[in-house]
């Protein structure tokens, strides 16, 4: 399997990034070696999107998919799922319910090599507050996370901020329980600070700083580097990125930086998210130095 | 997969016996993830004109056909974006040659949204917000009969 031997942060793709084209005009390959041409060597994928036949693929699928690393130099970083307790109408899945679909999706992801799960908990209101029992379900699914050495990892993503209540409870359940198999994904979208006319501000939403990151690092196995805006000479002209990687290898972070483009635009007809991909690592490959 | 939510490949009359019993048409997920049974919010369907109540539409995937009743309750059989779910309608000597106006509406919950925006889901009508990654909920489309 390929190994990618590079300490601190280090690029990859998130592949829902190419939503608007998998599928339909590019097949899963085609996103591996778009990853190829830009250097990087982390992918994130989503279970439900890009597995075919998920949750049960068949084993010369998983064979594959082991050919498509090896060919592109692709380290399978993120394995983006969800706990869909909200799955049925009328009432939510119980705790039992909800752990055995969580160690599905750890096996699941263990079989695939990953290491790192984007684990996406349902909400509860406007707040993207996770559901009450969400501590009673990573409890119960910790010990197979630990077995298959993968992370589970809750996004933060804006409205929320890391300085706020969610934040602060997932980082006492892992003091308190002392896990390892449990984290954060920072997505960068808690650090925008560029708004143009006319664009949606949540009005809950108040932008971190790259400095809240330095207590969290600990915590973090994995980034979604959100980028809303990239200018033609290759600059993000909404999120503070030469900030934000200045903070993360001075404090000696190590894990993947997934591009995540989640502009609408993605839609337009003759759209290439490829491009827009290219301009931001044009510019991480600057920042980072790789 | 076509870009258009209903394809033009899979529209046909449906023949059981050497009978026409109806006719069916595929539909690919405008969705970026895939979805569980339970989560698809069917909707009506008109052709030219004609409703044809939501009960009356049976869904197939992957080899197998599901009732409205039966996708209600099934959060186990999921359905990938890559793949094509096809509609099968029962109506006696199926439809005419020639051109046919589809209209089909139907959407999906999801876990990761409020559920105050999941209450006011409707299929036959799109949400107040477009949000392109979760698609329209009402597509049409002229297609062929031979």
């Amino acid at each position: 399997m390929y190994h990618y031997d590079r300490k601190g942060p280090k690029r990859g793709v998130a592949f829902y990034s190419y939503s608007a084209e998998f599928g339909l005009t590019k097949t899963l390959e085609d996103c591996f070696e778009d990853t190829y041409d830009m250097g990087a060597h982390g992918i994130e994928i989503l279970a439900n999107t890009h597995i075919e036949n998920y949750p049960y693929p068949s084993d010369a699928w998983v064979e594959n998919w082991f050919h498509l690393c090896d060919k592109y130099e692709v380290v399978p970083v993120e394995y983006g799922h969800w706990i869909d307790s909200h799955v049925i109408r009328g009432r939510e899945l119980t705790t039992e319910e909800s752990i055995e679909m969580l160690e599905r999706d750890i096996r699941l992801a263990n079989r695939l090599g990953f290491t790192v799960m984007r684990t996406k908990m349902p909400v509860i209101n406007g707040k993207l507050e996770p559901v009450k029992n969400w501590r009673e379900i990573i409890k119960g699914a910790l010990p197979l996370a630990e077995r298959m050495n993968v992370r589970m990892c809750p996004e933060i993503h804006t409205p929320s901020n890391l300085n706020g209540e969610m934040v602060r409870d997932y980082v006492d359940f892992i003091k308190e329980t002392g896990t390892k198999n449990f984290g954060l994904n920072i997505d960068f979208s808690v650090f925008r600070t560029g708004f143009e006319e006319g664009q949606y501000r949540s009005p809950d939403y108040q932008a971190n700083t790259p400095e809240d990151l330095i207590p969290l690092l600990p915590y973090v196995y994995c980034c979604h580097a959100k980028f809303i805006h990239m200018s033609d000479d290759f600059e993000e002209t909404t999120i503070p990125y030469p900030a934000i990687v200045k903070v993360m290898q001075d404090y000696g972070w190590d894990g993947y930086l997934l591009s995540e483009y989640e502009g609408a635009d993605k839609y337009d007809d003759g759209y290439e998210v490829g491009q827009t991909l290219r301009k931001q690592h044009i510019m991480l490959k600057r920042l980072l130095g790789d | 997969m076509e870009k258009q939510v209903i394809q033009s490949v899979g529209f046909r009359n449906t023949v059981e016996n050497g009978a026409v019993i109806g006719f069916q048409f595929k539909i690919r997920l405008p969705y970026y993830r895939g979805v569980y049974l339970s989560q698809l919010m069917p909707g009506t369907l008109y052709v030219d004109g004609e409703r044809i109540e939501k009960e009356d539409i049976v869904w197939y995937f992957k080899g197998q056909d599901y009732t409205l009743e039966e996708m209600r309750t099934d959060w186990k059989t999921h359905w990938n974006p890559t793949e094509c779910a096809v509609l099968k309608v029962k109506k006696p000597g199926g439809l005419q040659q020639g051109y046919h106006d589809l209209k089909y509406g139907f959407c999906f919950t999801s876990s990761y949204m409020p559920p105050i925006m999941q209450d006011k889901l409707d299929p036959d009508q799109e949400s107040f917000v477009f949000m392109p990654e979760f698609g329209k909920h009402v597509n049409e489309r002229r297609l062929l009969i031979v």
